[in-house]
């Protein structure tokens, strides 16, 4: 009888069996299909879901924003519906705050930089060991080099005010801001003639002329989004840029101005509406200072003579001179922002606002506007010590003609601190700022810090400066902040107040500066000075507005409605003749042109160009580029060529190029545009970083940075970035 | 007097052809379920939506599906791993044999004779002797081969369906994969249908039938209808008992 | 349907600053180096400046078309058009991320999730909507370019916009897919959307699927042919014997 087939299994081969059932299916069970089974978001409705106000901290406008929290997790920012100024807007910016928020690169505690500046070494410290540190270097300078040995550098942020305030009660003169770098040459201008610096009624205008300000990329709200409005109701928009940007693109008019020429152009309108009588008379009479000083001065600068400087035919510029006239008084020469271009940059911005003048817009719809009540406090500080051997004034004073006193010059005072006259700097407190990208000649930032015994900055992310430190230490987002009340302008929009509270608890060891000067004051004997909460603070800078806490809090704004028309009825303008300033005497008692007097910009050198500084809309100046949502949109700068250009020098639309200037020189890939000027270059600002902790960027592109020569305005001390030329050469591989 | 009964199947063979066939069933009906496209859909649409509506949605089906198509070929491989040298082995052996002349002709003459009767084998011409068959026969092989292949297609182009989700990067074999799944499954159900009848339908085979069940058959029925098989058992046998 | 959900975009107001991007990457976590939305753009020939074209931008997604060539491609309907809201789904749970609706679409609005596998694309933000919020594209523009509604519903801002003139769409000439994506006026480009194209595998399936219902067919044929004779011939025994 054969045996029995395995009718009976063994023991050792059922164990196999199921041993390897199971084990399949437990495999089985952790695969992705089996997911109709796992509840999906939709049904979880137990998890909760939270909304907060804050203000956006992507770029300088503050736009208000809905956090939406799920389980602690910010998931989403969404604009504030009731958000006038930015007309219940985000921007790509804006949305990307979360990638800010959740940064992998993101600074987490307090470092102490070990090796040489540079090497990218660190040691990690516990935050009394950073403060007592930085403390006694700050006490050991001041000690030796006085207080003024000390420069502090604020960013563009809600709570610079306490580095202001923490600079002044240390005793230092020494504090320099972005403004040097960008926006004193227009507020020069438009003081010394208006007597303030206006703000655009751009929803009500009907013409505007913008010379470089790049309104639809360099986003300023709510001109941004009103330019468009004002653009579907009728308002003509002409611009002059010799790059051809997406706002040039828009516009109804672009004119591929040669760099440098704008005030020719200024000019010569101004020669047409003068010779031609097409402005209010009465209103000449009555507002306007210096009209015949002015109309002799402009005989000269005819459109004939304007069209062989700034290349925009004469026809073009007669015809524009009247259809400006004829919109006038609800016509525009817009201010822009960024005007730290050449060094007559004042002069240029003089001409443009005495056109406004001429063009009797100001403090009327459609025109140029005062700014408008916020009604905000100033909160009452013990008052600033006063130090017996501190200097007569700040390091960088008298170096330009007019420098804002509270400004000062950033290019100045780097050169001062260089020279080490008339005195030395040894020590710079940097928060949320980054001069190393920012400001023209890399090179010679690094120069000045090699004169600097240390070097603290308080940062989010490893940017350069904060690389090339001594001290990094690590700031919370805005969305992790509690700040104090800030008033925002938001031209016809609104006046308003706005205020952050935390959304989401602080992450890692980050603090705010408030919280790291306040230490710091304590360990340097000025805790009176900083002995409040930021609640104490804020109560006071509201005790005025008693409508605006419950504002703040439940609209997440406080709108002032104050006047936004006709705030100067009955007052004089804030300047020597009482009106608006034509000519302005002041000037010619200081020796400068009373009147913009024309000079040709330096010629650019055959076989070179010039280089120009410009922005885009989803990047905020130097400072966004290595965020992990936008940085998707531009991987990484490339230098824009006119094609023709390009040829001329065997360079193809992607090759790698040098770009070589008396600053410095960078390595980039070549972008063939057309659109711009066949002497012109440009490149975005914010590559060719120089910090590893920069991890999306860090080996791309090259700085601009780097290559731009620092030039600087002759009157207000500004940065002249569009006064360089390179050279662009074919990098053979 | 009552047919002595022979073994023909062993309890693994019968548990793998039900569990085989079960899972055949369910896997067809809710493959062709998931089918829901309006130029190959069947009629309609009205199978796939019976079949959403009996198993509560799309993502269940297709659930039900991959857990039925998985268990499967868990078991399969199972068998082939322990299975091979006692079970697999020798069917494949059986089931790939051929005679080419006999085979033909065993083909043609049975679908006469299942369709129109031996009478029309007549009246075509052709002689009426069948040739003899082994273990398995020529139509038994020939669907065996099909069920093999279509079966290997199947489960490698299903497991490529099932992996799309987890660590496919390449969607152009997964789209092959649906194709050719298809394609082999309509295939084999093709011949299931005749293999269906076969078995458990035309009276011929009846004792084939229960012995998927009770693991024998006749004698007689053996010596009838595989006759080449029956003759290799006898002789064992008398080369056993002489032994 | 009973309602139909679409957007009207002013394409003239759009500054490509990337807003609607960012929100809905965030909103909807898409993954790097993959959109749910785009922004095309129209760059003049600067080289013959006397007949300059605009500059001109043009945002999009997925424009939920009446006549989805997208849903036409999927075998199994894991993308349908939703006869509630008239968008077109995803259900991710029945998809296994075969790809063929990907190049079915003219415009490119799918994309296979390097993560998950499956298919995704705009859902005009379900999940917002069902909070009563707008879809982050729309609510996040600066120059509130997009408008979204029902335009089943004649009081709705989308029904008002599309009763002006010179309404367009943007298709491909060879695939009109009929889409809800209307722009106001004058937009460009508009030689982009390309033809839809279905992939080989599953245009082999359609061209081929009657052929295997015709063999299952033919089987069923057989098998009824069987039955028939079965049920209804009286059997002659064979004249021959087995040997």
């Amino acid at each position: 009888m054969p045996a029995k087939p395995d009718t009976a299994i063994s023991r050792r081969s059922f164990l196999k069996w199921t041993g390897a059932a199971t084990a399949a299916t437990a495999v089985g069970a952790r695969t992705p299909v089996l997911h109709a089974l796992v509840p999906s978001e939709e049904t979880t409705a137990s998890g909760k879901v939270e909304h907060h106000f804050s203000v956006c901290d992507m770029c300088l406008n503050k736009c208000g924003l809905i956090a939406r929290v799920e389980k602690g997790v910010v998931t989403k920012l969404d604009p504030n519906p009731k958000f006038l100024k930015s007309r219940g807007m985000l921007c790509a910016r804006g949305n990307a705050g979360i990638a800010q928020l959740y940064d992998p690169d993101r600074l987490k505690y307090p470092l102490l930089r070990k090796g040489k500046r540079g090497e990218g070494k660190w040691q990690r410290l516990r935050w009394d060991q950073a403060l007592d540190y930085a403390a006694e270097q700050l006490r050991t300078i001041a000690e030796q080099y006085t207080r003024c040995g000390v420069l502090f550098s604020p960013g563009s942020d809600m709570q610079s005010t306490f580095v202001h305030w923490f600079a002044e009660v240390f005793g230092s003169y020494n504090v320099t801001t972005h403004e040097s770098a960008c926006l004193l040459s227009r507020n020069r201008a438009y003081l010394d003639t208006f007597g303030e610096v206006p703000f655009s009624d751009v929803l009500h205008t009907k013409y505007i002329i913008m010379a470089g300000a790049n309104r639809f990329e360099a986003l300023i709200t709510p001109d941004s989004i009103d330019l468009m409005t004002a653009k579907q109701n009728g308002c003509k928009l002409v611009v002059l840029d010799p790059r051809y940007t997406k706002t040039a693109g828009l516009a109804d008019e672009w004119y591929q101005v040669r760099p440098g020429t704008d005030m020719a152009f200024f000019l010569a309108l101004m020669h047409v509406i003068i010779s031609e009588k097409l402005y209010n008379a009465d209103y000449a009479a009555e507002k306007l200072f210096g009209l015949e000083q002015l109309a002799e001065h402009v005989k000269q600068y005819s459109p004939e003579w304007a069209e062989v400087e700034c290349q925009i035919p004469a026809q073009d510029i007669r015809r524009i001179a009247r259809e400006l006239a004829a919109a006038a008084p609800t016509a525009i020469v817009y201010p822009g922002r960024r005007t730290s271009d050449y060094v007559n940059s004042t002069q240029i911005r003089r001409s443009m606002a005495i056109l406004n003048g001429l063009l009797g817009n100001w403090d009327r719809p459609g025109g140029l506007l005062a700014a408008r009540q916020v009604g905000l406090s100033k909160p009452e500080l013990p008052e600033a010590p006063w130090y017996e051997d501190n200097p007569e004034d700040r390091l960088d004073m008298g170096r330009a003609h007019m420098m804002f006193e509270e400004e000062g010059s950033f290019k100045h005072m780097r050169d001062a601190i260089i020279e080490a006259k008339p005195y030395p700097i040894k020590g710079w407190l940097v928060y949320k700022h980054n001069p190393l990208q920012s400001e023209a000649n890399r090179q010679r930032t690094l120069e000045m810090m090699v004169k600097l015994d240390f070097i603290l900055t308080v940062d989010i992310a490893m940017s350069d400066t904060a690389w090339m430190s001594d001290l990094v230490l690590p700031a919370p987002s805005y969305l992790e902040r509690q700040d104090p009340a800030t008033g925002l302008q938001g031209s016809s929009a609104c006046a308003c107040v706005v205020t952050r509270n935390p959304v989401v608890p602080t992450l890692f060891e980050s603090k705010p500066v408030f919280w790291i000067l306040k230490e710091l004051a304590n360990r340097l004997e000025l805790g009176e000075h900083f002995d409040f909460t930021m609640e104490d603070y804020r109560k006071q800078q509201l005790k005025n507005l008693p409508d605006g806490e419950r504002a703040l809090r439940e609209d997440g704004v406080y709108y002032n409605p104050s006047k936004l028309y006709g705030v100067y009825e009955g007052r004089v303008y804030k300047t020597k003749s009482k009106r608006i300033e034509l000519y302005n005497e002041r000037y010619a008692e200081m020796g400068v042109d009373p009147m913009p007097v024309y000079r040709s910009p330096r010629e650019v050198p055959a076989g070179r160009f010039r280089l120009v500084v410009g922005r885009n809309a989803y990047f905020t100046h130097c400072t966004t580029q290595n965020n992990g949502l936008l940085h998707e949109f531009m991987p990484e700068n490339t230098l824009w060529i006119n094609p023709k250009s390009a040829s001329a020098l065997g360079i193809q639309d992607g090759d790698l190029v040098e770009v070589i200037s008396a600053a410095g020189k960078g390595e980039l890939k070549a972008e063939f545009k057309s659109g711009i000027r066949e002497d012109t270059v440009y490149m975005a600002s914010g590559f060719g970083v120089l910090s590893k902790g920069l991890t999306n960027i860090y080996g791309k592109g090259a700085c601009i940075a780097e290559v731009l020569e620092d030039y600087s305005d002759e009157l207000s001390g500004n940065m002249a970035m569009h006064e360089t030329f390179v050279q662009v050469t074919r990098k053979v591989a | 007097m009552k047919s002595k009964m022979i073994k023909r199947h062993s309890k693994v063979t019968i548990f793998m052809h039900w569990f085989n066939a079960f899972c055949w069933f369910f896997l067809l009906a809710t493959g062709l379920g998931l089918i829901k496209n309006e130029d190959l859909q069947l009629m309609g649409g009205w199978w796939s939506n019976l079949m959403y509506s009996i198993f509560g949605g799309g993502e269940t089906l297709l659930l039900v599906h991959e857990i039925c198509g998985l268990t499967w070929l868990v078991v399969f491989i199972v068998y082939m791993i322990f299975g091979s040298r006692k079970y697999i082995i020798p069917f494949l052996k059986q089931v790939s044999t051929y005679s080419l002349s006999a085979d033909l002709k065993w083909l043609i003459k049975k679908n006469i004779q299942m369709t129109l009767g031996n009478k029309w084998l007549k009246r075509l011409g052709f002689t009426q002797d069948i040739p003899d068959q082994g273990f398995y026969n020529v139509g038994q092989k020939l669907f065996a081969v099909a069920s093999v292949l279509g079966g290997i297609m199947i489960a490698a182009t299903g497991l490529i369906m099932f992996l799309s989700n987890i660590f496919l990067q390449n969607t152009a074999i997964v789209q092959w994969a649906i194709v050719i799944h298809f394609i082999a499954a309509g295939v084999v159900t093709g011949g299931l249908l005749i293999h269906i009848y076969m078995a458990a339908i035309s009276p011929d085979e009846r004792p084939a039938f229960f012995s998927m069940f009770t693991g024998s058959v006749p004698e007689d029925y053996a010596e009838h209808h595989h006759k080449l098989w029956y003759d290799e058992i006898k002789t064992a046998e008398r080369k056993g008992q002489s032994a | 349907m009973k309602r139909q959900l679409a957007m009207v975009i002013d394409s003239a107001s759009c500054i490509d600053c990337k807003a609607c991007m960012t929100a809905c990457k965030v909103e909807n976590k898409v993954p790097p180096g993959n959109w749910r939305n785009w922004i095309k753009e129209q760059d003049p020939d600067l080289e013959h400046l006397n007949n300059l074209e605009p500059m001109h931008f043009q945002p999009g997604n997925c424009m939920h078309c009446d006549n989805p060539t997208c849903v036409q491609a999927c075998p199994t309907s894991a993308t349908y058009k939703d006869n509630k809201d008239g968008t077109i789904k995803v259900n991710k749970k029945l998809c296994i991320g075969c790809g063929s609706c990907i190049p079915a679409c003219p415009y490119g609005a799918r994309y296979r999730h390097p993560e998950d596998k499956v298919v995704d694309k705009c859902d005009f933000c379900e999940r917002r909507r069902a909070r009563g919020e707008l879809p982050a594209c729309v609510t996040t523009c600066p120059t509130k370019a997009r408008t979204f509604g029902d335009l089943k519903d004649s009081n709705s801002e989308v029904a008002r916009l599309l009763k002006s003139d010179n309404i367009v769409r943007v298709v491909n000439r060879e695939t009109d897919t009929q889409p809800n994506i209307y722009y106001l006026s004058m937009t460009a480009p508009t030689d982009w959307p390309v033809k839809a194209e279905t992939p080989s595998a599953i245009r082999l399936w359609k061209a081929i699927n009657p052929f295997v219902w015709g063999f299952v067919g033919l089987n069923v044929l057989g098998v009824l042919a069987m039955l028939g004779k079965q049920l209804l011939i009286k059997e002659e025994p064979l004249e021959v014997e087995h040997r």
